[in-house]
């Protein structure tokens, strides 16, 4: 049940039209004064920033390494994180590796929410034959969890950059299909589209502008909890070797190419899996927030 | 609530401190396998197969002498007792049979035995097929065309051509147990309860976790009968799961530990255990297109090479330098013009006079298809990472291209054709432990993709000819002499980058004694105890 | 409400087919060769074309799906490759192993996301809902298999406490329960989290509505406040409960390889990089059927506890 937007006068089109810029500038106006957003917004930038400026500040050439500076533990001089298996410098992976992973993680929700807002509108709206044939396909990949269809579209295809966004886009795009179509039949339930509608006005300057506030909100709400979900899933693809290959840096790689080091020195193998959380973290806290200031419960 | 917390409390303790008891007498192993080896006979998952499954339940005709590690293993009568070519017809052996030999469901050993598993293997119509068996023990047995039994202790075995290397293929064929089978009339079930006449016998298996064998008490040969009651044997295919099964002491013997570990591992008392065996790391090279056509460009590749520096800080010495397929010492190395040793300045001045420049003119370029893991592979990407950068500083450029294993196999098979057209080398581990696996599949004409693995492709008439003839010599030295000769000739041609030799390194608890690290791929566990 | 329960079964049965196809294209159409997979690597491609025809793996797909299909109908997997044997009984041996870990791992973050949840929503707004809301916000957003590291560093390797891998279901209950302590850990943050904040988010709703107000100013108790958020947030909950435990099977497959623990999701890893097809399809149609009945009966069981739901 979502909570529709605030209340707004019925009258003519152009009124309407006008009402949702408000809504939105209520939102940004929530989010700005909540605390916990605006902290993870800045932890979100910082990891951005450091993700794109990478190839700038990283200390060192990520490909380089040399084998005897092996494993070098945090705190190393010129090494600050420390040194990964063959000895590349690990704040400078980490710094690639972001970009990556961030890469990876961004991409299937940006198609899964353009894609399946489409989709899951044009299933909401139309109705009839094309709801059932568009909803019941979705239905048959949303059988599968998340982590075994992604896992089982990549283990098909194969390891690879693009497989693998091949595969967790199949995996969201289900889901926001779902959101979508479900906030669209409501909004096509409205009183008040019954009532345009027997007027005589066109209904799609009405839709239009329910459809912004209340199937566009919960979707991207949604999508924004996905993130972090993607983020996981991306690095772990990687760490079970079905996503990134190497030798390119990539948190989840990083994962699983250090992950035989542990008995050897156990905190430089944590090191991706902190960039992980963190990040993860982040967008857990701003789909929080966002939910918040728009009073949406998804 | 009070005794639900003593409860908890003492769940807890149980849970803290108890720790699994290895009974006494008990080996347990950990293996670098994801799976239990087929147990029905012909073993797959390669050599760790033989090594853990086939050679301990069941025994070939002529079985490998696994006693020594000063020496290469060598074969020695396993269930014959001797066997010889006839002199008026070179195409078949007479095989003597070894007699009071006992399988372990009871019923004696004869020459049924061993036309039954012949037929297993071969005899496609036959109800006794073993369809996988044969398909992995097939490539192996490539020049034997039939076996007859002429008494109930003696076979005679026929070739396809004259050939010497017959003991080297039937010490792949385990003999199984036909009573035993006829009770199942089915491979998958003789396979749970296997019956063969090696000193062990299978007492439990559970796929793809563990394995159980006993010690056969009516083994044929006192002198090799196991001295631990039970062997067990564990999957376990990631480094760091067997070190830590190790460690904690759920296993007492792992192979393979991570070389990083191995100081610490010793440090904590743990035996380290290695030798030289029949094992090749090197970069196969393609030889009908540039850069790799032109001989002092392989050799230039080949003096690149920091192979000490290698084995030294990246596997913590588990490996060894190599300068040939052979190494110094075995019957085949002979006496290469070419050392091979690291020598950059060396290698420079070859591909000048290659004609390649490096700095400015033609550097070399090749792309290499490497592997991401794999059994044998060592530890490829640190490995290849090295190679690259020895190579980049003589001037050589190679692009590495990572694949996972499996796919680096299959491409492998198919030679440098279709997607493979724009690859110049492939990194990929061999054994060498008879004439055929070093020599005969690489190196000689008639092994050219698809027939055999000869991807190169290296046509060499000299070298033909002198496999031909290591054929046809039926006395041991002669074609150990032979077969050096050749292995001269091919360190010369340099058809391949050869880098190191892997040492098999095996990690054990200090309570394990009595095992002799051979000069093989294959281990006898019957001289091994577990004290306490 | 039986017209909604026949549909919603006549419903499974599209989708199973679907999720068939969907299985069997998937792992057909990958690239790479069944069989050079299982066959020695001496072995050449003369070799394996051999064993190809032995094995008959080159019939037209369509044709192999169909017979796969008939033989599924009839409850044989097929065999996988590796080990000949017979598909479904490796997967049910493993499919045993990642239930016995899932339902563990839910039974302890149901457990205490639910208790964590209900706390932190009456305690409202107060430090410790803050300290709870931290804690599941924590356990959503960490990286299950890294966690699973963590707790192998830090119990196995410093402290030697407990075991690293596998099951060990052959030396007893006790060492079972020892090896499945640490992945059991590792799988149920993420629930954990989840359940936190959904139940927490529920409770919260349903306290805010107007005539629960009323009821406490008539005097109801707060066990009875307590009793009545319990069941108002119940079909909700019990989704999101369905949703974890099907995560908790689902998404074993990076515990279980952190922990070699034998179950579908080793066993998965396993069969893709061995190219073992039969296995794989078998794994993944068991898993999605298994997936589609617990959809089914969580959306069953909700409509029991509230039946408005049947009416859409």
């Amino acid at each position: 049940m979502s909570t529709l937007a605030p209340p707004m006068a019925t009258g003519d089109v152009e009124t309407l039209v006008g009402a949702p810029m408000s809504y939105w500038r209520t939102v940004a106006w929530r989010l700005r004064r909540d605390p916990t957003t605006i902290v993870a917004g800045a932890l979100l930038v910082l990891i951005a920033l450091a993700a794109i400026l990478a190839p700038v500040i990283a200390p060192h050439d990520p490909g380089a390494g040399s084998i005897r500076l092996r494993l070098a533990p945090i705190g190393t001089s010129s090494h600050l994180l420390g040194t990964d298996e063959q000895g590349r410098d690990m704040l400078t992976r980490l710094l690639w590796g972001g970009r990556m992973t961030l890469l990876t993680g961004l991409t299937p929700v940006l198609v899964g929410f353009l894609l399946g807002t489409v989709l899951g509108v044009l299933a909401g709206f139309v109705g009839g034959l094309t709801n059932t044939l568009i909803m019941r396909t979705m239905d048959v990949f949303y059988a599968f969890p998340a982590v075994l269809l992604a896992i089982a579209i990549s283990g098909s295809l194969g390891p690879g950059l693009w497989n693998t966004l091949i595969a967790l886009s199949v995996v969201f795009v289900p889901r926001v299909v779902r959101v979508a179509e479900s906030a669209t039949v409501q909004v096509k339930s409205l009183e008040f589209v019954a009532a345009a509608r027997a007027s005589g006005s066109g209904v799609w300057p009405i839709m239009r502008h329910h459809l912004l506030a209340n199937v566009l909100g919960p979707v991207l709400v949604f999508s924004s909890t996905q993130v972090s979900l993607s983020i996981i899933l991306a690095a772990g693809l990687s760490f079970l070797g079905l996503g990134v290959t190497p030798p390119a840096a990539e948190w989840g790689l990083m994962l699983n190419t250090l992950r035989g080091s542990i008995y050897v020195n156990a905190w430089v193998p944590a090191l991706p899996g902190v960039a992980i959380f963190l990040t993860s973290m982040a967008f857990n806290l701003l789909s929080d927030g966002l939910r918040d200031a728009m009073e949406i419960r998804v | 609530m009070r005794r639900l917390e003593t409860v908890v409390a003492s769940l807890f303790a149980l849970l803290a401190f108890a720790g699994p008891a290895g009974a006494q007498g008990t080996l347990r192993i950990g293996m670098t396998a994801s799976d239990i080896p087929y147990s029905g006979g012909q073993p797959d998952n390669g050599f760790e197969g033989f090594r853990f499954v086939g050679y301990q339940i069941y025994e070939p005709l002529i079985a490998w002498d696994l006693t020594r590690s000063d020496r290469p293993a060598a074969l020695v009568p396993g269930l014959a007792e001797s066997w010889e070519v006839r002199k008026a017809d070179p195409t078949k052996w007479v095989f003597k049979l070894r007699r009071n030999v006992k399988f372990h469901d009871g019923s004696p050993f004869t020459a049924d035995a061993v036309v039954f598993t012949w037929e297993s293997i071969k005899k496609k119509d036959a109800p006794h097929f073993d369809t996988y068996g044969s398909a992995q023990v097939i490539p192996r047995l490539a020049s034997l065309k039939a076996m007859k039994k002429l008494d109930d202790h003696t076979v005679e075995i026929e070739t396809n051509t004259p050939t010497s290397f017959v003991p080297y293929q039937v010490c792949y064929m385990m003999i199984v147990s036909p009573v035993q089978w006829q009770k199942f009339k089915d491979w998958r079930k003789f396979a749970d309860q296997p019956s063969g006449t090696g000193p062990f016998r299978l007492t439990k298996l559970v796929p793809r976790e563990r394995l159980e064998l006993e010690a056969f008490k009516e083994y044929w040969n006192p002198s090799r009968r196991p001295k631990v009651d039970k062997a067990i044997f564990l999957p376990m295919p990631e480094p760091t799961t067997r070190l830590a099964a190790l460690r904690s002491g759920q296993v007492d013997w792992i192979e393979v530990p991570p070389p990083d570990a191995i100081p610490q591992l010793k440090a904590a008392g743990f035996q380290i255990v290695m030798n030289t065996y029949p094992h090749n790391w090197t970069h196969t090279l393609r030889l009908d297109k540039e850069p790799w056509n032109n001989k002092l460009v392989r050799k230039a590749a080949n003096y690149a090479i920091d192979r000490v520096g290698i084995c030294k800080s990246l596997l913590n010495d588990t490996c060894a330098p190599a300068s040939g397929i052979t190494y110094k010492g075995h019957p085949w190395y002979g006496t290469p013009k070419e050392t091979y040793e690291y020598n950059p300045t060396k290698a420079k001045e070859l591909l000048r006079q290659a004609g390649f420049d490096g700095a400015s003119k033609r550097p070399v370029k090749a792309v290499h298809l490497i592997s991401t893991s794999g059994s044998g592979q060592m530890l490829p990407l640190p490995m290849n990472e090295l190679v690259q950068k020895n190579l980049k500083e003589v001037g050589i450029d190679i692009d590495l291209q990572p694949v996972e294993w499996n796919a680096l196999t299959q491409r492998f098979r198919v030679g440098f054709t279709g997607e493979n057209a724009g690859m110049n080398a492939w990194n990929i581990s061999f054994n060498f432990q008879e004439p055929w696996s070093a020599f005969g599949r690489f190196f000689h004409s008639k092994s050219v993709v698809p027939a055999s693995l000869n991807t190169m492709p290296y046509i060499n008439p000299e070298v033909d000819k002198l496999l031909d003839e290591a054929a046809q010599a039926f006395d041991i030295g002669r074609q150990n002499e032979i077969l050096a000769k050749l292995h001269e000739i091919v360190v010369d041609d340099a058809p391949w980058i050869f880098i190191v030799h892997d040492l098999n390194p095996r990690a054990m608890s200090a309570r394990v004694k009595g095992f002799v690290p051979p000069q093989s791929w294959f281990v006898d566990l019957t001289s091994v105890s577990v004290g306490k | 409400m039986w017209a909604y329960v026949g549909r919603r079964l006549l419903l499974a049965i599209p989708t199973l087919l679907g999720a068939s196809i969907i299985v069997f294209a998937m792992v057909h159409l990958a690239p790479g060769d069944p069989m050079s997979a299982v066959m020695p690597v001496d072995a050449s491609q003369a070799d394996i074309e051999a064993a190809r025809r032995m094995y008959g793996f080159d019939q037209p797909l369509p044709v192999q799906y169909l017979r796969w299909l008939g033989r599924v109908a009839q409850g044989d997997l097929g065999a996988s490759i590796a080990t000949r044997r017979p598909v479904l009984q490796d997967v049910y041996a493993a499919l045993k192993n990642s239930l016995v870990l899932a339902l563990s791992a839910s039974v302890l973050s149901f457990g205490i996301g639910i208790a964590l949840g209900l706390f932190a929503a009456f305690q409202r707004g107060r430090a410790l809902d803050k300290l709870m809301s931290a804690v599941a916000i924590v356990g959503v957003s960490v990286p299950h298999y890294w966690a699973g590291i963590i707790l192998i560093i830090i119990f196995s390797v410093q402290l030697n406490w407990l075991p690293a891998m596998g099951a060990a279901a052959e030396d007893g209950v006790l060492e079972y329960l020892k090896h499945m302590a640490l992945p059991t850990i590792a799988l149920a943050l993420i629930p954990l989290g989840v359940l936190t904040r959904v139940v927490r988010s529920a409770a919260l709703d349903i306290l805010a509505q107007e005539f629960v107000l009323a009821l406490r100013a008539k005097g109801l108790g707060r066990a009875m406040v307590f009793a009545h958020v319990v069941k108002n947030s119940a079909p909700q909950i019990l989704t999101v409960l369905g949703l974890q435990f099907g995560f908790a099977l689902g998404g074993s497959v990076l515990v279980e390889t952190v922990f070699s623990w034998p179950g579908t999701g080793y066993l998965m890893n396993l069969a893709i990089f061995q190219r073992d097809l039969p296995l794989l399809q078998g794994i993944i149609l068991v898993l999605a059927t298994f997936f589609v009945v617990l959809n089914l009966a969580v959306d069953l069981a909700q409509t029991l506890v509230d039946p408005r739901i049947a009416r859409h």
